[in-house]
């Protein structure tokens, strides 16, 4: 483990002596009064600061002047207090406090805090996951998973919202090598299992608990231990599973199959659906209170059409240690405007399947070849103007890319209210008939998905 | 209705009961010579306890 560099400011001794204490493993330096700290902080470099606010009797919470120092130089600041009034609070935030603790349960909050520091820091030097685990340009996702990552070291559950193929499962290993747990990433695609099997395979099962169970076997609840369980298509679950999972997750305890002695299991949980859990709830296909507990923090992964930028760094990545291949920029063109329904995935099998042909340059005619005969789903987010709906317009015809721009945005639209149509009907001011007309010829169900 | 100084005894005892919490939350994993020196910190903060419960006493 790193030390950290560590100031604290408190003036009573038993603090100052509970505070050393919890710090014994990182360089922390104790001073009980202000001038001493805005001297420490001017003359030192901290990467964290814990600060008391009312510095003797009678003082009018001059900690606060420490913190606005210390924030100014980049320490990160926390308040730790026995003056936790709203007023406080909001003073000790607005001069740069990031965290505030009431004192008293130091033990486990100083930790936390050490915890969550190493972790962001571990976050904000892993810049370079966009270029290797998890590859963006596009600022949107770029930001997106950041700001995920931050929750990756808490306790709070995620879920990820995208279409197949944008990278759910990627990004829940990424959260979970940057949770600093120390159990396994567990994997389980809901959708993969009839209700029975699902259950023996998330509780597992004891040996004869029924036919065919040779063997007892541990399930992936246990197997997630002090680690993560990633829940993929947690929406296609039964009901009556996501009971079984509720109680599971709300008591850490379940029962194998078979089994009356109960198995303990501390994992936490990272989900990913295709589709909005508001709408499964509102068609009565998720449950509310599951909803509620896997639901902390939510990303949404945009599908590849609507991050044409990342379509060549993705190229270039599927081709790094193999064979490399060349673009013309027409093919690039075409390659950025297609729809790539099945994202990520798709655009690698498309890039393997490059890799094994003839040709190591490829150009806009082998790439229509490869790509005629696939479904095209959803146009491309290209913007009048852009040279891959440039390049499909010459391909195709104005009249085609012009539907694709239509077909594109209502999709988007609709995508973005939820699937109601009324709203994309205003917020796209067309007409009824022309939004049925572009679903009925795009082939789109109401809610902008492909039938 | 509180005034300023009780509120000033009030924000005192907090913090001393506070820190003589986290103290005995420590205690029990410290070494005999932390112990003895932690220990002689906690009488200080249990007298100092007692005074400002008298000082909130008074009229």
């Amino acid at each position: 483990m790193n030390k950290l560099h560590i100031l604290v400011l408190e003036d009573d001794k038993l603090a100052q002596k509970v505070m050393s204490a919890q710090l014994a493993a990182h360089d922390a330096e104790v001073v009980g009064d202000l001038p001493a700290a805005l001297k420490k902080i001017a003359g030192g470099a901290y990467d964290i600061g814990f600060f008391d606010l009312m510095l003797g009797p009678d003082d009018d919470y001059s900690g606060l002047k420490a913190i606005a120092a210390a924030a100014a130089r980049g320490i990160y600041c926390v308040v730790v207090s026995s003056s936790d009034s709203d007023e406080i609070i909001d003073r000790a935030y607005a001069l740069g406090a990031r965290d505030f603790y009431a004192k008293g349960n130091e033990e486990s909050n100083v930790a936390d805090i050490l915890r969550k520091f190493i972790q962001n820091r571990k976050a904000a030097g892993a810049a370079d996951i966009f270029t290797s685990a998890f590859i963006t340009c596009d600022p949107e996702t770029r930001a997106a998973a950041g700001e995920a990552l931050k929750y990756a070291p808490t306790e709070l559950p995620i879920m990820i919202l995208g279409p197949s193929g944008t990278g759910k499962t990627s990004l829940a290993k990424i959260l979970h090598e940057h949770s600093g747990r120390d159990g396994a990433f567990v994997s389980i695609n809901c959708s993969a299992y009839t209700e029975d099997l699902l259950e023996a395979e998330l509780f597992g099962h004891k040996k004869g608990a029924f036919t065919g169970a040779a063997e007892a076997r541990k399930g992936r609840l246990l197997e997630a231990h002090c680690g993560t369980l990633f829940l993929d298509e947690i929406g296609t679950m039964s009901l009556t599973m996501q009971m079984k999972l509720l109680k599971a997750i709300e008591e850490r305890s379940f029962y194998p199959l078979g089994s009356e002695k109960p198995e303990k299991s501390d994992f936490r949980i990272i989900s990913a659906t295709l589709e909005d859990p508001q709408d499964l709830i509102a068609r009565g296909k998720m449950r509310f209170d599951l909803f509620q507990r896997v639901h902390g923090y939510t990303i949404s992964l945009k599908p590849l059409s609507r991050r044409a930028c990342d379509v060549a760094p993705l190229l270039q990545h599927f081709t790094k240690g193999g064979r490399r291949l060349s673009f013309t920029q027409e093919a690039k063109a075409y390659l950025e405007a297609y729809s790539w329904p099945g994202n990520v995935r798709e655009l690698k099998k498309f890039t393997d399947l490059l890799s094994s042909g003839a040709e190591g340059r490829v150009d806009l005619q082998t790439v229509q070849r490869h790509l005629k005969g696939r479904p095209e789903g959803i146009a491309a987010a290209a913007c009048p103007g852009d040279d891959g709906l440039y390049a499909y317009a010459l391909a195709h015809g104005l009249e085609a890319a012009l539907d694709k721009v239509s077909g594109d945005l209502i999709t988007r639209s609709l995508r973005e209210n939820g699937g109601k149509r009324t709203r994309t009907l205003t917020d796209l001011k067309i007409s009824t008939r022309l939004l049925y007309a572009t679903l009925k010829r795009l082939g789109l169900d109401g809610d902008g998905e492909k039938k | 209705m509180t005034n300023g100084k009780d509120n000033s005894l009030l924000h005192d005892l907090r913090s001393k009961c506070a820190s003589l919490k986290s103290a005995a939350e420590l205690y029990k994993d410290c070494s005999p010579a932390e112990k003895k020196e932690m220990l002689a910190l906690m009488n200080a903060a249990a007298a100092d306890i007692t005074r400002l419960l008298a000082q909130l006493g008074q009229p």
